[in-house]
Parts: structure tokens; sequence; C-alpha cells
């Protein structure tokens, strides 16, 4: 058609297609991704209720003050830096020494790996579920606990203490994403080349001497990327502990800011502070983001 | 790999093959045993499906169901109160999971195209505005999210709850790398055939994108397979949940019975374990790529 009109290029023909096939993107991402996040900004400004009828009213930075001044809020960024780091440590250490230990077979690899990506699959809700049981005061982890330290009979309270809540949203999590993250560190020791190992073995170098002088250094862009995906996966969790809370496990010790903007939102009906957690939640994670873009960069620029 | 293990005997001093047998099966060992410890919870799963309450519940606990009990699944299906409404649940989430899966695919291979294989002016920006939402999570955004659908009046609707997940920006970006090796050629040969765009895009381009549309449709299908929270924010009416919902409401009912619990977990894993098992690479080069998009 362009060309019988004769006037319109062959680059303008091709420029006005390659609009007419990102515009449903354009379309997408302004109104589900971009309208959003100034939404919440802006709501964060007003105070605005959820099923109000009321026109929302300007209180400039007060859900703010409300918000930074409240109990629960804090309690909520306790609960929530508890578990990303209560779950960020073994997750990192264990999914590296698996990774390095999986690499190390010829054999078996793949059914490894596998094995322990398998909980990765599963639902979060259905993870949580499976847990629930195995928390039971009959159930597994008392078992379990009691084998290992030789005390027959005695109740943990996995989900009824408030400290022991914490510890089995924590395991719960480990538990599902070991696999996943082992995965992304086997990936990144298959990315160092061969040839640097096998001259350290023939220089006679040990297997933890190679670990830490070559492995280590090597695999720093995985492991800059792995810790910041866990950080931000454990700071959005929010299944495990929603199902163990309506199952009636304390609220407190593992209200985590997901859950509380959930709450905040729903049960409060408060759309402004939620929006407020909201928006903190965000430059929050927008932060680590940032952080790990610019290791990476550093990282690029001491090798090229 | 194999010439490094070939010559490793004649570096080696004599006791260090010992020493290697020692930590290769202590290798072995620790790798077993941590398969071991992530598999328990699966199996309890499993076993658990196919007992007695009383069963799951006994000190010590028997792996085995000493008679399989087959009860639970029809528990697990019709729920606590006979409604059956799990049947319809897992309707929905496969209806759900599915079309976000091909829309997804659809979606984002006809943006990725555009933004891999047109000159335009102005699509730099458009592609960094795009990998820029990927900075902003869902939980970031669910409350605005909310009261868009509560405008548009689709709670408890499936619109409601496929609308903001019909495309991703890690969707377009896959996308665009995939196509950016497609050869030109081909599209031009295609243009010079007469085709038309439309065609072109159908025909050669999305019938070509395979490998990269199927990570992507899995990846996408286990996401939404996972949701709990949009749906707990969108949907009240029973039948409109899906099964992430239905597990939470047959949990927090004191009268669950166990078995059933564990029944309900297997059925709500039946379709990921499924797919898991036959493309399991998709799902292990699929948390690859997507690490890759991260980067």
């Amino acid at each position: 058609m362009g060309r019988r009109r004769g006037t319109s290029s062959l680059e303008g023909r091709q420029a006005r297609w390659g609009w007419v096939f990102v515009a449903p993107g354009i379309v997408f991402f302004s109104l589900f991704s971009l309208y959003p996040i100034l939404n919440a900004f802006w709501t964060s400004f007003f105070n605005k209720k959820l099923l109000s009828l009321k026109p929302p009213r300007f209180i400039g930075l007060d859900n703010y003050l409300r918000v930074l001044s409240s109990e629960d809020f804090w309690n909520s960024v306790t609960a929530t830096l508890v578990f990303a780091a209560g779950a960020f440590v073994p997750l990192f250490l264990l999914s590296l020494g698996l990774a390095v230990l999986v690499v190390s077979r010829r054999r078996f690899q793949r059914a490894f790996q596998m094995a322990l990506y398998s909980p990765a699959v599963l639902s979060s809700a259905v993870a949580a579920l499976i847990w629930l049981l195995i928390f039971d005061p009959r159930g597994l982890a008392n078992q379990f606990a009691n084998l290992l330290l030789s005390s027959p009979g005695i109740d943990r309270k996995w989900l009824a203490d408030a400290n022991m809540a914490r510890l089995s949203t924590i395991l719960v999590y480990v538990w599902k994403y070991v696999g996943y993250f082992t995965i992304l560190f086997v990936t990144g020791i298959g990315k160092i080349p061969q040839s640097v190992n096998e001259a350290a073995v023939i220089d006679g170098a040990g297997p933890l001497q190679r670990f830490f002088r070559i492995t280590l250094p090597l695999l720093k862009p995985t492991t800059v990327l792995v810790s910041v995906m866990i950080l931000i996966q454990c700071l959005k969790t929010f299944s495990t502990q929603y199902l163990f809370t309506q199952r009636g496990a304390p609220l407190g010790p593992i209200n985590v800011v997901t859950l509380n903007i959930y709450n905040t939102a729903l049960r409060d009906q408060n759309l402004g502070r939620a929006s407020v957690m909201s928006v903190l939640l965000f430059l929050l994670m927008l932060f680590l983001s940032w952080a790990q873009l610019r290791a990476s960069r550093d990282e690029g620029e001491a090798e090229g | 790999m194999t010439p490094a293990l070939l010559r490793r005997p004649a570096a080696a001093r004599a006791p260090s093959g010992v020493l290697s047998f020692l930590s290769s099966l202590l290798t072995w060992a620790v790798l077993g045993a941590a398969a071991l410890l992530v598999a328990v919870p699966l199996l309890f799963m499993f076993g658990a499906s196919l007992m007695p309450p009383a069963e799951i519940m006994k000190m010590p606990y028997d792996w085995v169901p000493r008679e399989p009990k087959w009860a639970n699944f029809l528990q697990a299906l019709a729920g606590n109160d006979g409604t059956w409404m799990f049947l319809r649940n897992i309707w929905n989430s496969l209806v759900v999971s599915l079309t976000i899966a091909a829309t997804t695919v659809v979606l984002s291979a006809l943006v990725g195209y555009g933004l891999a294989k047109f000159e335009f002016r102005g699509r730099n920006l458009v592609f960094m505005g795009i990998m820029a939402t990927m900075m902003i999570p869902f939980e970031t955004v669910m409350i605005p999210l909310y009261m868009i659908i509560v405008k548009l009046g689709m709670q408890d609707s499936y619109l409601g709850l496929i609308a903001p997940f019909l495309m991703n920006a890690f969707g377009v970006f896959l996308m665009r790398q995939y196509l950016l090796t497609f050869p030109r050629e081909i599209l031009d040969a295609a243009r010079i055939d007469g085709c038309s765009e439309p065609r072109i895009f159908v025909s050669v381009v999305f019938k070509n994108s395979g490998p990269a549309a199927a990570t992507l449709a899995i990846l996408a299908f286990r996401q939404q397979w996972d949701n709990l929270l949009w749906p707990l924010l969108v949907v009240q009416r029973e039948e409109m949940k899906t099964i992430p919902a239905y597990i939470v409401k047959f949990a927090a009912e004191k009268s669950a019975d166990e078995g059933a619990m564990m029944a309900v977990a297997v059925i709500a894993s039946i379709p990921v374990f499924a797919l898991f098992l036959t493309l399991s690479r998709y799902f292990l080069g699929g948390s690859m790529v997507y690490s890759a998009g991260k980067e």
C-alpha cells in the first residue's frame, strides 16, 4: 500500500510497522506498570480509604509520619529483615557449596540438579501446606529435632512460639529455593574457563585452594547477581507467612512488609498508608538493584 | 575436564590416591544427604496423602501408608462442605495460567519482534522504558492495580485475574534477544514475495521462535499457578478462586482432615510436576535465562 502511495519510503514504512508491533507493549506497560507505581506515590500523600465515597484528601507527608512513627511498621521491618537475613545466609552458603559439589561430579549431575530443584517447582501455598503438618506438635519436625538432640517428648512449638515461627518460615523458604539458586551457581561455575582450573591442578593446587583462589574470584558476577536475587526474593515473601497466620501462628513475629501492606489495604482499608509502605519497599528494592548494577559494572571496568 | 583427570595421578603424590577416593566418597555422601533432606517433605506429602490423620500424626512416623486411603482424594475434591468447589478452582487455575502463558508468548514475541527487527526513532527509549518496569516488583504496585480492577468492575472475573499479567518485561527482553539473531534475509525474502508484515510475523517469525517461546510459556504458567497474592485481592467469590486461594481456605478450616490436606497438595502439584519431569531442561535452563535477564 505504501508503495502505491509513492510518497512513503521503505524506511518510513518499516518505522510505522515497528510502532504497530511495539504498540501493545507501550499500552500494557503504561497501564499496568507505570501508572500503578506513579499512583502508589500519589496515593501515599492522600487520606484515601478503600470503598469510601468521600473524595480522598491531600494530607502531605502525614501518612509517612504516621507509618514511620508506628510500632506496627517497625515491627514489620524487623520481621522482614530477620527473615531476609535468616534466609539469605543459609541459602547463599548452601547453594554455593552444593553447586561446587555438583559440578565436581561427572556422573549424575543432572539427577542431583533435578532433585535439589524439585521443591522450587511447587506452589508456595503447597509448600506452606506441607510444612504446616510437619510443624504440627505431633509432626515430623518435633520427632526429627528430638531424635537429633536426643530429647524425647519435647514440643518445640514451631508455629506457636514467636521466634520458632520465624525460624519455621525461614526453613520453608530455604528448603524451597536452595535448589533454584544452586542451579544459578552451577551455571556461573560452568562459565569459568576449564583451562584455568586445569592449570591450577597441574601446579598442585588442592581443592580448597582452587575454590578460594580461582572459583570464588572468577565467580564474582554470579555471586553478586545471586545475592541480590535472594535478597529481593526474601523481601517479597508472603505466602508462607500468610498461610501460617491463617492457621493460628502469631502474626507479630512474621508480619512481613508485604503481609502488612495486604492487611493495611484490605482489612484496615487504609490505602494511603498501604501506599506509603509500597513506596518504601519499592525504593529499597530499587536501591538493591542499583547496587547490583554498580557492582557488576565495577567488575566489568576492573576486568576490561 | 577429562584431560585434567587423566593428568592428576601423574602429578599426585602417593597418598593422594586414597585421599581423592575419600574426598570423592565424602562428596557423594554430602550430595546424597542433601538430596534426601530436600526430598523428605515431598515424600511426606505423597505418603500422607494416602493416610488417615491418626497415622500421619503417629509417633514415630511410618513413611509408607499401611493401607492406601484413596478416599482422601475424594474428600480433597469434594471439600469439607461437600460442594466440590475444588474442581471449579482447578479449572480456574488452568484457564488463568494457560491463558496468561499464551498471551505472554504472543504479545512478548510481537513487541520483541518490533524492537529487534525494525528501525524507528524512539526505539531505544521504548526498549529501556519496558526494561525499567522490571524494577517495579508486583508487590509494590498490587494495591493500585487492585484499584484499577475495581474501577473497571473486573473483580471476581477471569479478566481481572488475567489482565495485569497479559505480558511481562522479561518476556519482551527474552523474545527480543532471541529474535535479534533471526536472519534478516529471510524477512526480506518474504517481503519481496509480497508477504504482508502481520503474515511475516505469524508464519515466519513466530513459527520459528519455538525454544524461547517454550521457555517463556513454562515460566509464565508456573508463576501464575503459584500466584496467591493477586487472587486473594481480586477474588471474593468461591467459584472464582484459584488453587492457591483454595488451599488457604481449606487449610484454615479447623475441621480439615490432614490426609485430605495432603491430597489437595498432591493434586495442586500434578501439573507442574508433570511439566517438570517431561520438560526439565526448560525449568533448569529457564532459571538461567531468567537470571541472565536480571544481569
